[in-house]
């Protein structure tokens, strides 16, 4: 029993981990730009696709495949989907900024939409799973005979030194003022010289990049990415920035704990509970919903979605 | 320094400035008057490209507000101190401060330099600048706000109604400061309900009224108006 629950712990923290950086960006984007960017899960799921294909080029280039690529082109797949983020923004995102918040629904839904029917049609054989190998392999060290792998203490790792950064990047430097200021209010932004399109391009650049390395780690821990991820993957962030409270960094990753947890629990102590976890999941974002709007750590969410 | 001319601006389908000229010059000190409902903070946000105008020019420094966004203007000089304060309640007094001085230039160390100015200035906010502005009392709202507008050394500060909410000797230590924010050179338009404490201070003032401007001319001569007497005194 003890190593069950030791195990599922370990699963607990490196699920968390992953979900905590998915809900990162939509806390950070809607922190911002007031904005729920429903294709943020999509966009953080083209990363492994990116990441394949270019660990494929560069094999194909300059010879067989080696690690080396793969390590090569999740990099390159990070500063893709941040540029992707960007753009995404300035062609279509904030264009929405100011309008109903159902407009702003519809666009990012219909975007998203279009992001995994790109991703099926261009990616060679896109409709089928593509198998996404381990980032990090073996085992690091044993607890109480359970083994804790490189893998889990890599995500675990990442996360808190992708969080470290963010907040010392909001909170320490001058553009990081400037971006807390602009989502705190956009007007008087201006008024202080704080150009709106210069937020809304680092805020995009770091909320996509930390999703492509939420995508990439999703898919390395499931060892599969499929081009329909990227819903599920949105769907769960989503859930998790809304559980922690839309627009707070401490709640996004607090709800994407809580959530990972019940998956765990769900997993393990409910009979077939595996095939209907998400059903608990989604039945804990209703009721924080109904009884706490603003979600756990979070402002009120109630005019926008 | 701050044109109007001919400046029609609304809301939706609702108008709310109708044909409105207003110069300030520089060095003057203007106060811009008016009863509720009259348009002043909509000349405030039109004066600052916020609201665009439908018809009509404004210029600052010989710049189209249109054409160069409000973002562009504290570059240019002009400090600017919003209705109700609009501090950025999470951040603290230093970094309220700190927005307002790299709006201005980048500027670097003299930032401290500028910060032990404004503490001089505002003894109040010495003691809080660590504080989350949100938490701050009215009163050092409103010096914040003001010092925020001044700590790049604007050569135009635009203050829409700063005394509003505040104690009367608060009102007082606020338009003595204004005044000597004036007398140290900034040119300034003062837009107020307090119409015989702005106009004390003042070298010129308009009259608004339902979004034109009803009277205009020197600080004097419309403290004995009869419509200024009629609206406020």
């Amino acid at each position: 029993m003890t190593e069950l629950l030791l195990q599922q712990a370990i699963n607990w923290i490196t699920l968390g981990s992953i979900y905590a950086l998915l809900a990162l960006g939509f806390s950070l984007i809607f922190g911002v730009l007031n904005v729920i960017h429903f294709s943020h899960g999509d966009v953080a799921m083209t990363a492994p696709f990116i990441a394949l294909a270019g660990a494929q080029a560069l094999a194909a280039v300059l010879g067989a495949a080696a690690p080396a690529w793969l390590a090569l082109a999740v990099i390159a797949a990070v500063f893709a989907v941040g540029l992707i983020g960007v753009v995404l923004d300035k062609a279509v995102i904030r264009r929405f900024r100011d309008a109903p918040a159902m407009m702003a629904l519809v666009a990012t839904v219909a975007l998203g939409i279009v992001i995994r029917e790109l991703i099926r049609h261009l990616y060679p054989q896109g409709s089928n799973p593509h198998a996404f190998p381990r980032l990090i392999g073996g085992v690091a060290f044993d607890v109480a005979g359970v083994p804790v792998s490189w893998f889990a203490l890599a995500v675990v790792g990442l996360t808190a030194l992708l969080v470290g950064l963010l907040f010392g990047f909001l909170h320490l430097t001058p553009i990081g003022l400037r971006i807390r200021a602009a989502s705190q209010d956009r007007v008087v932004a201006r008024m202080m010289g704080i150009s709106d399109g210069r937020v809304f391009r680092a805020t995009f650049l770091m909320a996509s990049s930390i999703g492509a390395v939420a995508g990439l780690l999703f898919a390395s821990y499931a060892g599969v990415t499929r081009f329909d991820f990227g819903v599920m993957a949105g769907l769960i962030g989503f859930s998790a920035a809304v559980i922690g409270g839309l627009g707070s960094m401490p709640g996004a990753i607090v709800g994407g704990l809580i959530i990972a947890g019940i998956e765990v629990l769900a997993q393990t102590f409910v009979p077939e509970g595996a095939s209907y976890r998400l059903v608990f999941v989604f039945m804990l974002v209703i009721a924080v919903l109904i009884f706490r709007p603003a979600g756990l750590l979070g402002r009120t969410i109630l005019e926008k979605v | 320094m701050l044109e109007l001319a001919d400046v029609d601006t609304a809301y939706g389908a609702a108008p709310m400035l109708r044909n409105v000229t207003l110069n300030v010059r520089a060095g003057e000190l203007v106060c811009l008057l008016g009863p509720n409902g009259a348009g002043k903070t909509t000349t405030f946000m039109t004066a600052c490209g916020v609201v665009r105008a439908q018809r009509g020019k404004v210029r600052v420094m010989g710049n189209d507000v249109a054409a160069l966004g409000t973002e562009k203007l504290a570059a240019l000089g002009v400090g600017l101190v919003p209705e109700g304060r609009r501090l950025f309640p999470g951040l603290t007094v230093i970094e309220n401060l700190r927005l307002g001085y790299d709006a201005v230039s980048n500027r670097g160390p003299k930032f401290d330099l500028q910060l032990d100015k404004m503490s001089n200035l505002f003894p109040r906010i010495r003691e809080r600048l660590r504080q989350t502005a949100g938490t701050l009392s009215g009163g050092e709202q409103a010096m914040v706000a003001l010092a925020r507008a001044l700590i790049g050394e604007p050569k135009l500060v635009i203050m829409d109604e700063p005394s509003l909410g505040l104690s009367p000797k608060l009102i007082g230590e606020y338009f003595e400061i204004t005044q000597e924010i004036h007398r140290r050179g900034t040119t300034v338009l003062l837009i107020e309900q307090n119409a015989e404490m702005g106009l004390r201070i003042a070298d010129r003032g308009y009259i608004l009224v339902k979004g034109r401007v009803a009277q205009e001319g020197p600080a004097r001569e419309l403290l004995s108006s009869k419509t200024a007497k009629s609206l406020y005194l």
